[in-house]
């Protein structure tokens, strides 16, 4: 038999992708509220746990005081000192990660198993009797401070910042920032008020995976239906209502040899049914490297080392957002190749082959995201987070992704990426053309 | 343990194979032992652009990042001082995709004008925003060239300037090509859901044919001692100082690695380290703080890193950090710490053992040190660690004759 040529211009044959294989966890609720999310994976010995709370920033009335509550956790309780938490934590080699987002704020917890219930000893400590010493607070406010001003020297950061305050104005809870006086501002009592009424069982979530045994399982639900989170208060807040029109600014930044470029607008919530399909029209226009906007302004033009867009999700709402850093020349010519991409959209349909592409892109992305105890434990808890644990919408995201049309899509272009219903926001060192002076 | 089998091909190219049936993905990883330390000192950050090339094309194909996302895949690259690396994940049901891809880009690339230019301007655009737009960003231009006087670790892999890149041409590129970029210089790994007969005819069936090259291996030049303590003052409009020391370290393979990793951990691995709690915490004279070693594959660096506060000069900031120094000069540290940093690399290593990527890249990079099977050892290198030992390498590296600082002024606050 003939050996056949290799052909190397042809790529090896695509073959289907088997089904994906959702790990389908198991939900209890405490008595107290809490949600208990587990789900076996991976093969070492680890173990991951995240807790939830309804405390994000857009609860607090005191800029800062969501993000020191949740950071301070480990710096103290009734029985350890903040050093005592590090030591033994450190010591089996276990750590934990706060983490603040607009709506919710969480502590993840990795260990493994070996030193599971000694290290789980100093978590549950942590987060039941935390005492918020005042020496810690201050050294807090200190270095907060600092990294912030730091944080400031970027053009990165003031596009940022200049974005959600045009996008949600100063007062909404979705748009305001801290600034670095505020850190001067906080105090005690406002994180110990602040936990005490939103860490509560009632809305949070326990989000367990790894290689964890029934014992541990029943362990962990065990202390988290402690009398701390007793489930009394889920306080619902009303957003104020925005209105996305132009608006175009600049922040100044010395001597900056980039500028930052921000622009875009607010989507719909992540459940929103038009939602599976704009995250494949952001796709396309800058959600992965071979992205229509990568191809003009980085691998056409050469003007960034990078530029994306990504869909930002938050309880009531989500943000569309295109970002990158470019030379000072190029400022002007990038914003306009953005808004002709993004025109494109709307006015030519995608070709099959493109949308073919972003299809089998997208189902690698979604193969991916439960790939290992780590991303298994992120989707659960986003899915959590921002689709109240809707297991469809992972399947109708896969379902549209396989049925959309260049036609739907393009309808859809027409609704929701109109530019002149978006922010746009720069930060540099040259004012571009109709924008406005900003500063913080 | 990471079992894995070995093949080495008829052209010179080794082929590891992981195999792990927990999961849908495969990860192909492929390592060239060319680094920036492997340029010529006039033409520095060719390594770096490679990458960058390596996306622009291949002989048979003309993009390579489209047919990879067709089916789902994803990849990315970097470049060290020691090698270049390029991995790729994807279901495993198109493994071959990404076999044909990277066969390709081996066998050569579509060298062309446009892409070159596109990509020196991404590299120039990449260097503005890594290194000169963002505070502190370019220290290491800086420390670099101070620690380093023969060694080429004395540039970074995005180049010494920023005219190497402007004044590369197609020739140099095709020169630095074929010099380094051959299957004769390589490692692959394949890891995931597949097992290692049908990872070998694959491989077999796309770099088989590829022909193995002269390599351009010239003697690297070895760093002499340093014997005097060398400074450097930047100033800079950053809102604080910072504060930067370097002392040199052994080299990768060399039995004190373990040992000088574990000193720095000592330092400052966790908020229960030496450095964050006595520095940061009691004195409160850093915002943050930071010990760590370069890990190179020659003898690399043992850095310090803090970031003052208004109120601290340069000197209490220097005193306080040589009086740790010091301390593990003359002090034995005691059991317990050691066991928590030996405790902290255990489990470090085992959160990073639960991705079939890193596997992969892993069994690459301890092949090219010597022998995949290394990275088997290593817990066990990193326990056999004794406080003695410690001590030892303490004095050894921190002689402040070995030691290059820089003082990181910042114009915007006064003088202290």
């Amino acid at each position: 038999m003939a050996i056949k040529e290799l052909d190397r211009t042809v790529q090896p044959n695509i073959k289907p992708v088997s089904k994906i294989n959702i790990p389908k966890p198991e939900i209890i609720e405490l008595s107290n509220g809490f949600k208990v999310i587990s789900a076996k994976a991976g093969s070492q010995d680890l173990i991951k746990i995240e807790v939830i709370f309804r405390a994000g920033t857009r609860y607090q009335t005191k800029s800062l005081v969501a993000k020191a509550s949740i950071s301070n956790l480990r710096e103290g309780t009734k029985k350890r000192s903040s050093k005592q938490i590090a030591e033994e934590l450190d010591f089996y080699g276990s750590f934990i990660e706060p983490s603040i987002n607009r709506d919710f704020a969480s502590v993840s917890f990795y260990t493994t198993g070996k030193h599971f219930f000694k290290s789980f000893d100093v978590f549950s400590d942590l987060l039941l009797n935390p005492t918020f010493p005042e020496h810690e607070l201050d050294i807090f406010r200190q270095k907060g401070k600092q990294n912030l001003l730091v944080e400031m020297e970027k053009v990165s950061t003031l596009s940022r910042m200049g974005f959600y305050k045009a996008l949600f104005g100063d007062n909404h809870p979705y748009g305001t920032f801290a600034l670095p006086h505020d850190y001067e501002m906080i105090e005690r009592d406002d994180l110990v008020n602040f936990s005490n009424k939103f860490y509560k069982g009632k809305g949070g979530a326990i989000v367990i995976t790894g290689n964890f045994d029934s014992e541990q399982l029943d362990f962990i639900k065990g202390s988290f239906a402690s009398s701390r989170f007793d489930g009394q208060t889920d306080e619902e807040y009303i957003l104020p209502r925005i209105k996305s029109n132009e608006k175009k600014i600049f922040t100044y930044k010395n001597e900056a040899v980039q500028a930052s470029i921000r622009i875009g607008r607010i989507f719909p919530e992540r459940t929103h049914p038009d939602m599976p399909a704009l995250q494949i029209l952001n796709t396309i226009l800058g959600g992965y490297f071979g992205s229509r906007l990568m191809r003009n302004i980085r691998e056409d033009k050469g003007y960034t080392y990078g530029i994306n867009s990504f869909i930002v999700p938050h309880s009531y709402l989500s943000v569309f957002v295109v970002s990158t850093e470019v030379g000072n020349n190029f400022v002007e010519h990038t914003i306009s190749e953005i808004k002709k991409e993004i025109q494109r959209l709307k006015s030519e349909p995608v070709s099959n082959d493109e949308l073919n592409l972003v299809k089998g892109y997208m189902i690698g992305q979604v193969l991916r995201t439960f790939d290992g105890p780590f991303a298994i434990a992120d989707s659960l808890a986003g899915l959590f987070e921002y689709n109240n644990l809707d297991f469809d919408y992972i399947s109708n995201t896969i379902n549209t992704i396989n049925s959309v049309t260049p036609e739907q899509l393009m309808e859809l272009a027409g609704k929701y990426f109109d530019t002149d219903s978006m922010v746009f926001s720069v930060s540099g060192s040259q004012i571009p053309d109709g924008f406005t002076q900003n500063t913080f | 343990m990471i079992d894995f089998k070995r093949f080495r091909l008829e052209n010179g190219l080794i082929l590891l194979v992981h195999t792990d049936y927990s999961t849908p993905i495969a990860a192909v990883n492929l390592l060239y032992k060319v680094g920036a330390k492997h340029e010529n000192p006039e033409k520095t950050g060719f390594a770096h652009l490679f990458e960058h090339l390596m996306f622009g094309g291949s002989v048979n194909i003309p993009v390579f990042d489209e047919p990879l996302e067709r089916v789902g895949g994803e990849n990315n690259a970097f470049t060290t001082n020691d090698l270049t690396n390029y991995y790729i994940t994807v279901p495993v049901e198109n493994i071959e995709t990404a076999l044909w891809l990277e066969s390709d880009r081996m066998l050569s690339l579509a060298f062309s004008q446009k892409s070159l230019d596109v990509q020196k301007s991404v590299v120039i655009e990449e260097f503005n925003q890594r290194y000169l737009n963002q505070p502190y960003g370019d220290v290491w231009l800086n420390l670099r060239p101070l620690a380093y006087k023969v060694h080429p670790y004395r540039w970074p892999t995005i180049g010494m300037s920023v005219e190497h890149i402007q004044k590369a041409t197609l020739d140099d590129v095709k020169e630095f090509f074929y010099g380094h970029y051959a299957p004769n210089n390589a490692i692959l790994c394949i890891a995931g859901p597949i097992d290692d007969v049908k990872a070998l005819e694959l491989t077999k069936r796309w770099f088989g044919s590829i022909e193995p090259r002269n390599i351009d291996r010239k003697a690297i030049p070895k760093e002499p001692e340093q014997n005097e303590h060398r400074r450097l003052t930047l100033e800079r409009d950053v809102p604080f100082n910072a504060i930067y020391k370097a002392y040199h370290m052994c080299n990768r393979m060399h039995p004190d690695f373990p040992i000088t990793d574990l000193l720095s951990d000592l330092l400052s691995n966790g908020r229960s380290s030496r450095l964050y709690q006595r520095l940061v915490k009691e004195k409160q004279l850093f915002s943050s703080v930071n010990a760590y070693i370069t890990g190179d594959v020659d003898e690399g660096l043992f850095v310090l890193t803090g970031q003052l506060y208004e109120n601290t000069s340069f000197k209490m900031a220097e005193e306080a950090l040589n009086q740790e120094l010091e301390e593990l000069k003359v002090k034995l540290v005691k059991t317990d710490e050691l066991d928590k940093v030996k405790n902290k690399f255990e489990a470090n290593f085992i959160f990073e053992q639960e991705s079939v990527m890193v596997n992969a890249l892993n069994l690459c990079y301890y092949e090219m040190l010597s022998d995949a099977n290394l990275l088997n050892l290593e817990l066990d290198r990193y326990n056999a660690v004794t406080a003695e030992d410690i001590k030892r390498v303490a004095n050894q590296v921190f002689d402040v004759k070995n030691c290059s600082t820089v003082y990181y002024k910042s114009n915007l606050i006064n003088e202290n």
